[in-house]
This record gives C-alpha cells, sequence and structure tokens, in this order.
C-alpha cells in the first residue's frame, strides 16, 4: 500500500480520532467483535471443542464430522455432543467432552418441552436469550447473524468503493464526453429498481448453487446497484483537485495520468471516502436486514438479524424477548458503526475548531 | 399464459381509464339509461345454434321421468335460530369489482360479496351431501340420454324481485358462452360440458351434458341461472359497465349501492321478504340483518380488531395463534366473554407436501425418491411444530369416500431405511459435512422451492432431520409467481405445494399423473419409453409422472361412467402413484378452528359436516342488544361459563 503512505497529516488524523473516545472505543469493540466472531465456532456451537475418548482426543470443532458410531453410539449421524458429555457422566466412564460456552449451533430446534415454540431465556439450559419460534437458540443465531451482517456489509463496503472510486475518478479526470456519457449512463442505471432486481436475479439462480454462492450473488446483486452514488462524490472531489496547481505541476514535470489519479489526486481526496465508509456499512447492515425481513435476503435457514426481527414482530406479545434481543443488537451494531463514523468524521475535518460570530 | 392475460387485463383498464377521461359524465349517465337492449341479438344467437338451444313445449316431457324434490333429508340449522343483528367481518381487500364474472373477478373476497349467497338449482345437503332444492322445485335425472330436468321452484325471485324463469338459465348459456364476458374458461366449460338445454314452458327445462359421469347431475343441478332483464346491456364494454353493479341472485343477502363506502366498507343486507325464508332448508339460515365486511389488510390489525370486539369471529389456523395468543387462560376466553371452538369437518382435502420432479437428475431413480420419503420427519412437525393437532396426510387424495385409498399408509421417518434405498441408488458413504455421496462424487443434496413463506420453519426442521439420513436439503422460497414459474417450466426439484381439492364426488388424475402432461410423446406404440421423449410443461403434473399402465388406468377411469369400477380403479392408480413414491405426503388439517364471542350463537353440534369455513352455511344467529349486554357486563368484571368445545362428531369420517 504505498499508495497511501502514513504521512505527518494522516498520522495528525489518526491521532485525533484516537482522541475522540467514544468513536474510538466503539471502533475497539466492533473490531473485537469481529475477531472473536471469526473464530465463533470456537464459541457458540454444538460440536465439542475436545472429546476424548479410549485415550484418544478429538477436536470436532473444525474437522470433518463424526458420526455417533466414533464414539460408541449406535447412530451413523453426526454425534449429539450434548448428549455425549451427559452420557459420558452418567456411565461414569474416563471419557470426557469438553463443550463451547453456549453449546448450541444456530440451527437445530431444541425444545424443553417438546414443542417447537419460543421459550424465554433460561440460564440453567444455557438459552441465555431464549429460543425463537422454532426453538433455536437466540444468542447463536444473532451471534451467527451479526458476524454474516458484519462480513457481507464489510465486502459491500470494499466493493463499492472499488467500482465507485474508480469510475468517478475516471469521469472526474478524463471529463469530457466520457464524464457526460457516464453520468447520464448512471442516472439511467440508478432508477432499475433494486428489490425488484433481487427478486428477479433469485427466481432465475439454478438449484445447485450453495447457500454461499447465493449470499455472494446477494451481494454482487446489491453492489450493482449501489455503486453510482459513490461516483457522484468521488466526481465532483476528483474534478476539484484537478484544477489545483499541485496536479498541474505534476503534469508539467511529466508525470503520466495514472501517477497523477494514484499519487496526487487519491490521497488528497481519501478523507472524502474514509469518513463515507462507516456509513456505507451501516446502509448495506440496514439493506440485508430489511431484505431479510421480507424474505427476499439469504435463504433459510441462515441466522438473520432481520429474520430474527421479522419473528419478532409476529410474536411481540407472547415472546418479548425475540424482537428484544434482535432489536437490541441492531440498535448497538448501528450505533457503534455510527460513532465510529462521526469521530473519522471529525478526525478528517480540517477544521479542528470553528468560530461562530 | 398468465402474464399475457395480465397484460391484457392491464391494457384493458388502460383503455378504460382513458375512454373514461375522455368521455368524462356523460358516459356515466348513459351507462345506468342507455336504452339498450340486446333481446334481439340473444333470440338470435338462439336461432343460430339451434343445436344447443331448444323450444319444445310441456307435452314433450317423457312421462316415465322419476322427479325428485329431496324434501326427505334433515333440516339444516336450529328452530331457536333469530332473525336480526349485524355480523361483523373484515376482508383483507376491497372487491376490485362486484361483478361474478370476467377480469379480476377471482379476488379474495369474492365469496363474501357474492358466493356464499348465490343459490344453485340444488346444493349437497352439507350433512348428507344428499341433493336439496335450491332454486330448483324438483327435479329428474335422465342418464341414458345423458340428461337433467329441472323445474324451477315458482316462488323463486331474483334479489330485484322479478321472478327467475328458463329463460334466465337459457341466457345463462348464452351469457357463459359470450366472448364479452372475458371469461375463457366459462367458455371453454360450458361449450365442453353441456350439449343442449330443452325449454319446456316458463318453469321447467333440461340440460344434456356430453358424458354421464356418476356425478353428471351437479353438471346441471349445480348452475346458477343468469339474470336476463339485468343483462340487456350486455356487450363488448362489459368489463367497465357492470364494473360496480350488484348481479341479482336467488339469494338471501344484497348489496344496495348506498352501502358501498368505497375501499373502506361493504354492507350486505337481508331480503326481509326473501322468497325461500319459510322453505325447510333454509329457514334456519342467513339469520343476520346486516353483513358488515371492513377492509383490514394487516393480519395484526385483524387480530386486535377482533380482540376489541369490533369483529364478530376470526377463523385460527396456527397453533401459535391458538395456544399462545388467545390461550385458555386468557382473561377473555376465561371469563366467557369469547369461545373458542374445534370442529372436525369432512371433504376433500388439501394435499400438503413435497412434490418431486422425477424428470431431474437422481430423482428420477425410485430409490432415490424412497429414501427422500423415508428421510423426511413429518411425523415431528406435526408432533412438535404443530403441536399434534394436525394429521399425516396419506396421499395425494385424501377425503374423497369411498375413491380414496385408505390402505395406504405414508411413509415413517427411517433413517436406516432410508440409508439403504440411497446405497441401492449408489450412495454409500458419507462426506466430510455427514452428506451421502456417491462413486461419481456427486452429493445428495436436493433444493426445496416454495413460495409458502409461512411455512419456512418446517422447511428447516425437515432440513436438519434429513441431514440424518445423510441428504441434504436446500431451501429456497420465492414469491408466489416466481415459484408458480418455476414449477411450471419444470425447473425444480421438490416443490411444496398444495393443489386445492376439486370438490367434486371423486378426484381428478389424468392432470397429476397422466404422462400426456409429463412428456411430448412419453412412450412408443409398445409402451416402451420413448427415447427422444422432451419433458412438457405448463401442466399440472409437476411430479412429471409417466407410467404406461397408470396412463391405461386413467383413461379408462375418465371414461368409465361405472361408478364401482371407478373406485376400484382410483384405488389401483392410489398405490401405483404411492409405489412410485414422487409425492411425500406433508400434513392435513382435518378440523377448523375459531374464536367468537359469545353473542354469535351456533347450532346444536356447531356446524355441517361438509363445510370447510366455520361461517359457509351462514347457520350461527345473534340477538339484538346483546353485544352491547356483554361487553357491558365484561367492563364490570361480571364473568361467565367458559366456552372451550371441540366437536369431534364427524371425525375420522371420510
Amino acid at each position: 500500500m504505498s499508495l497511501i503512505k502514513l504521512n505527518p497529516q494522516t498520522l495528525k488524523k489518526l491521532r485525533r480520532f484516537r482522541e475522540i473516545k467514544r468513536g474510538y472505543y466503539s471502533f475497539l469493540i466492533l473490531v473485537g467483535f469481529l475477531l472473536l466472531s471469526l473464530a465463533g465456532e470456537m464459541l457458540i456451537n454444538n460440536r465439542a471443542l475436545v472429546v476424548s475418548y479410549e485415550g484418544d482426543l478429538y477436536f470436532p470443532t473444525y474437522s470433518a464430522f463424526h458420526p455417533g458410531t466414533d464414539f460408541g453410539l449406535d447412530y451413523p449421524y453426526e454425534t449429539n455432543y450434548r448428549d455425549l458429555k451427559q452420557h459420558f457422566e452418567e456411565t461414569g466412564s474416563d471419557n470426557w467432552v469438553l463443550m463451547p460456552l453456549i453449546p448450541y449451533s444456530p440451527f437445530e430446534n431444541d425444545a424443553s418441552s417438546g414443542i417447537f415454540r419460543p421459550e424465554a431465556p433460561n440460564a440453567e439450559r444455557q438459552h441465555y436469550l431464549g429460543t425463537d419460534t422454532t426453538s433455536r437458540d437466540i444468542l447463536a443465531r444473532l451471534f451467527y447473524g451479526t458476524r454474516i451482517a458484519l462480513i457481507f456489509s464489510i465486502g459491500f463496503m470494499a466493493a463499492v468503493y472499488l467500482i465507485g472510486v474508480a469510475v468517478g475518478c475516471a469521469m472526474g479526470y478524463l471529463g469530457g464526453m466520457f464524464d457526460i456519457l457516464s453520468q447520464r449512463l448512471i442516472e439511467i442505471w440508478s432508477n432499475i429498481p433494486f428489490l425488484y432486481m433481487v427478486i428477479i436475479v433469485f427466481s432465475v439462480i439454478p438449484d445447485g448453487f450453495t447457500i454461499f454462492a447465493r449470499i455472494l450473488i446477494l451481494l454482487s446483486v446489491m453492489v450493482l446497484f449501489s455503486w453510482t452514488s459513490m461516483t457522484y462524490y468521488m466526481r465532483t472531489e476528483t474534478y476539484k483537485e484537478k484544477s489545483r496547481d499541485y496536479v498541474a505541476a505534476a503534469r508539467v514535470l511529466g508525470a503520466s495520468n495514472t501517477r497523477i489519479v494514484f499519487r496526487h489526486i487519491l490521497p488528497n481526496v481519501l478523507s472524502t471516502l474514509v469518513t463515507f465508509m462507516p456509513f456505507t456499512i451501516v446502509s448495506a447492515i440496514s439493506a440485508i436486514t430489511a431484505l431479510d425481513f421480507l424474505g427476499f435476503g439469504l435463504p433459510p435457514p441462515t441466522p438473520s438479524l432481520g429474520e430474527l426481527l421479522k419473528q419478532g414482530t409476529q410474536t411481540l406479545r407472547t415472546a418479548p424477548w425475540i424482537v428484544m434481543s434482535a432489536f437490541g443488537t441492531l440498535v448497538v451494531l448501528l450505533t457503534l458503526v455510527t460513532f465510529v463514523g462521526e469521530a473519522i468524521r471529525e478526525s478528517f475535518d480540517p477544521k479542528k475548531f470553528t468560530l461562530y460570530k | 399464459m398468465m402474464t399475457a392475460q395480465h397484460l391484457k387485463y392491464a391494457l384493458l383498464a388502460l383503455a378504460a381509464l382513458l375512454t373514461a377521461c375522455g368521455g368524462g359524465s356523460e358516459q356515466t349517465d348513459t351507462a345506468m339509461d342507455s336504452g339498450l337492449d340486446n333481446t334481439q341479438e340473444v333470440q338470435d344467437y338462439y336461432a343460430a345454434h339451434p343445436d344447443l338451444f331448444t323450444f319444445a313445449t310441456p307435452a314433450d316431457i317423457p312421462a316415465d321421468l322419476v322427479w325428485d324434490d329431496g324434501m326427505d333429508q334433515p333440516e339444516i340449522g336450529s328452530p331457536d335460530a333469530k332473525k336480526g343483528g349485524t355480523y361483523y367481518h373484515t376482508i383483507e381487500d376491497y372487491p376490485p369489482t362486484l361483478r361474478f364474472t370476467g377480469p379480476d373477478s377471482n379476488f379474495s373476497s369474492r365469496s363474501w360479496i357474492s358466493g356464499y349467497y348465490r343459490m344453485t338449482y340444488a346444493i349437497p345437503h352439507p350433512n348428507t351431501q344428499a341433493y336439496i332444492p335450491g332454486i330448483a322445485e324438483r327435479w329428474a335425472i335422465d342418464a341414458p340420454n345423458k340428461r337433467v330436468f329441472i323445474k324451477i321452484n315458482p316462488n323463486a325471485r331474483w334479489t330485484d324481485d322479478e321472478p327467475i324463469t328458463s329463460d334466465d338459465q337459457l341466457f345463462a348459456f348464452f351469457f357463459y358462452l359470450s366472448e364479452y364476458i372475458q371469461a375463457p374458461f366459462s367458455n371453454n366449460h360450458f361449450s365442453n360440458e353441456y350439449t343442449n338445454i330443452t325449454r319446456y314452458d316458463d318453469l321447467t327445462f333440461s340440460i344434456t351434458m356430453t358424458t354421464a359421469k356418476p356425478d353428471m347431475a351437479e353438471y346441471a343441478l349445480f348452475l346458477s341461472p343468469v339474470p336476463q332483464h339485468f343483462y340487456k346491456e350486455l356487450g363488448p364494454d362489459y368489463p367497465e359497465r357492470y364494473q360496480w353493479r350488484y348481479e341479482p341472485h336467488a339469494g338471501a343477502y344484497s348489496i344496495d349501492d348506498k352501502n358501498l363506502d368505497m375501499g373502506v366498507r361493504v354492507v350486505l343486507e337481508r331480503k326481509k321478504d326473501w322468497w325461500a325464508k319459510d322453505n325447510k332448508y333454509w329457514r334456519y339460515l342467513f339469520n343476520t340483518d346486516r353483513i358488515n365486511l371492513t377492509v383490514i389488510r394487516d393480519a395484526a390489525k385483524r387480530w386486535e380488531a377482533f380482540r376489541r370486539g369490533d369483529i364478530d369471529m376470526m377463523r385460527i389456523s396456527t397453533a401459535e395463534m391458538w395456544y399462545d395468543n388467545l390461550p385458555d387462560s386468557d382473561p377473555d376466553v376465561a371469563g366467557g366473554y369469547i369461545d373458542k371452538v374445534t370442529f372436525y369437518n369432512g371433504g376433500p382435502r388439501s394435499n400438503w407436501g413435497l412434490w418431486m420432479n422425477s424428470s431431474r437428475h437422481l430423482l428420477d431413480n425410485v430409490d432415490v425418491r424412497l429414501g427422500i420419503q423415508y428421510a423426511m420427519n413429518w411425523d415431528l412437525v406435526i408432533r412438535n411444530y404443530f403441536r399434534g393437532d394436525m394429521e399425516r396426510l396419506r396421499t395425494q387424495n385424501d377425503g374423497y369416500p369411498e375413491f380414496t385409498n385408505t390402505d395406504i399408509e405414508p411413509r415413517p421417518f427411517d433413517i436406516v431405511k432410508a440409508q439403504e434405498y440411497f446405497a441401492k441408488a449408489g450412495f454409500t458413504r458419507r462426506g466430510p459435512d455427514g452428506i451421502l455421496v456417491n462413486d461419481q462424487g456427486e452429493r445428495l443434496a436436493f433444493t426445496l422451492t416454495t413460495h409458502y413463506d409461512r411455512f419456512a420453519d418446517v422447511f428447516t426442521i425437515l432440513k436438519e432431520e434429513a441431514i440424518k439420513a445423510g441428504l441434504e436439503i436446500r431451501i429456497e422460497i420465492l414469491d408466489g409467481a416466481a415459484g408458480f414459474r418455476k414449477v411450471q417450466e419444470r425447473q425444480h426439484d421438490i416443490y411444496f405445494v398444495s393443489f386445492s381439492p376439486s370438490l367434486s364426488m371423486y378426484p381428478d388424475y389424468w392432470q397429476y399423473f397422466h404422462s400426456d402432461n409429463a412428456y411430448d410423446d412419453a412412450f412408443l406404440e409398445d409402451g416402451s419409453v420413448n427415447p427422444d421423449r422432451k419433458v412438457k410443461t405448463q401442466t399440472n403434473n409437476i411430479q412429471e409422472v409417466a407410467d404406461y399402465e397408470l396412463d391405461q388406468w386413467i383413461e379408462e377411469y375418465d371414461d368409465s361412467e361405472d361408478k364401482e369400477r371407478m373406485i376400484e380403479l382410483s384405488h389401483m392408480i392410489q398405490q401405483r402413484a404411492w409405489e412410485y413414491a414422487s409425492f411425500s405426503p406433508g400434513f392435513v388439517e382435518t378440523y377448523y378452528r375459531t374464536a367468537y364471542w359469545r353473542w354469535v350463537h351456533w347450532p346444536e353440534g356447531f356446524n355441517f359436516r361438509f363445510t370447510t369455513e366455520p361461517f359457509e352455511m351462514f347457520a350461527f344467529w345473534m340477538e339484538d342488544g346483546e353485544k352491547e349486554r356483554i361487553l357491558a357486563a365484561r367492563r364490570q368484571g361480571q364473568t361467565f361459563e367458559p366456552h372451550i368445545e371441540v366437536y369431534d362428531q364427524f371425525r375420522g369420517l371420510q
């Protein structure tokens, strides 16, 4: 990343960002959560961390599945490690199982009464936020739902920036007919209704695609219809910088277009770009949640905030813990990102003090 | 095809809008008093189709006919029923038109606007299914000649007090065969099913059908005449001209223009001097003076309206609503203000289940299909998700007395058997994710597509359970149109859907099982599979069933006029379908549940065996002032005996 060298100016901005405590801590919390969630399988999972069976140690978390027969049980499908733990304890053998902190996957139905219905938070059964309408652990679904939303929105932001910056820069820098034509094309393009496109695209995806591929397709569709707004900012910024003396000077010195764009213009419009980033993430999280809420987002049973919110609105009276968990998570998440965004904007603002007269 | 039709309607609507804009008020005025009269056109049409329309004299009625008046059946409803009161109900959408036919007339609240009240010549008795008279006074079935004679009740009147005559039935043929009404289905139906109508006198006519199937009489008796005097202005502008004019019928309720509050409310008023009000079968039905239909689009708001007493009755289907939102311990239920009733009914059932596309790779192997059958844990869904209220569906055609093969048992969840069948199909070892893999490295994974968002939880449960048998189910929930298109183009692996059962005496097999609807030229002359056959799309055989012997049976079934043989064939067809194993029967609701306020009264036994909705026959009644009394008592904390009841007198009967 030699094009964005940490010059004293940038360092000053970063120092200032650190001084804005609210944003800085929000940033730390978010990064912390993201890192934590990457290893989420070791915290919230129905697969054991370690199984000691007949003197051998097994680590099922990230390995291939172990059928019940591997541990002396009589079924050929994936071992139920919670039952296995209980089984070992009851038989008093030397075998043991170490379960993660929350021993549930976001997919399995675990009903204490045998009926799939929402159950209130219960520390004893380790459902700390209760269960949803089909008795799945809400904490597990929230955790993985948030992880998907965060990774999704970061991917979304990266893609939108890549396209938006490239096209916007080109428009601003090249100008002329290219600029005018691209602008018109973008105007037309941005008028295609996004929601219909999602519905249409999803109806023609062939069967064989995995859930991961579907998520990627959803991401591409969203990016395809979201990059346009970025170009407006980039175009104006580039226009502005292009007419500055230092660009003229660089040109006189014989710098190539590529060099001028990447070495001179881009670093100078960076502050505009960076300040928009957190807000792009906020809008991506909101969009994916809204799509899931409407039923056009990630395919079930993928855990998602929108799906939980939808369940919550339908069970407002009978199971308020669902909507509280989902809504609370969304509020916290969006607030944190917004705090980061405000702090970045403030630290990148050249005017540190504003005097009103 | 659907889109083309929509486009047509859209263009028509646009055209209507444009002409309306151009014509202004002038045109509305002429519509009411246009002086149009198509009587001559209708007469000319009759004359031009002498085969269809015959004019005879009473002397031409065969003397040896056996006339039936259906008066030997039990009465319907309760002698305690009182007339009066207003019944409040909600509809989801305001009716786009008051027409009964033509564009946009098949809307969701249509039953409430006219369907429930329109009378036919006869109806099946709601408990015994024997024919009982409606508009007809008596009828005679002449099976050898495929004819049914009908004598109209001399008292029968339209809701606008004009008498109903044979001419209205002749006109009905003109009407339903006419292109003016823009209803291709009706056009087809009337030209395919009927060959003649003969008028003998003002009240007597006969109708001749194309075939003499066991239920032939229904084709005539279940018709409704069409008021000729009302359709004098029938012409190419029918959809616009009759958009907001309420067609007179023979029933008890009518809509007056002043009772239409566009977009908000429709109020139906009972005809106090209804011609059938003293008739043995009808006198205890249609009791309330008014039916007030308010538009409430949102389900949650409908529920709140009910809880406030703004609506008198709610049908409740989900277990969650029944047990959690309105538990028996709810103050309104425990206090006796709201009654909760479960009623077990009879009749053809909706066939919720998984429809596998047997033309797809892997699914064309019967062992794979059998494995899937055993890998679907419907019992768990029924027991734990539906809380044991639903029952397991047995076949694709449950609920047809005699015609349903009750020896067929649906396959249970059994992972040992499932794995055996999968192994037979070459899926012997499990991959790293626990899903079975065959020697070519193919995973045993299929997509389950549906447009039933509300059953999403059911699929996630099935999916989790199927993994135990080494089968992966990918869930895909599309919106209605996209899902429908996917099925119609046979792009699905497995689809979850139910086809509304045909309400006739016996099920229809041809459209679901015949190879004509699966492939073009499915078989060669000698009955062997045609190697070049192509999948046929846009039909209802979404399982792509193609079985040469089954075809023969279905054809014989369709041609047969012998009920016993049809029953025998029906059982054979269902047995073969079971062996083919491409339909995994899901769940069936053999009851309906309803909650209603205490001021709604019901006959003994609550309702009738062959009803699908609590309000269908309007056997309930209300008493003036009782609602206010009960609400006042509720405010003062005075409670009543709670009424939570299960009526299972018809449970288990076919």
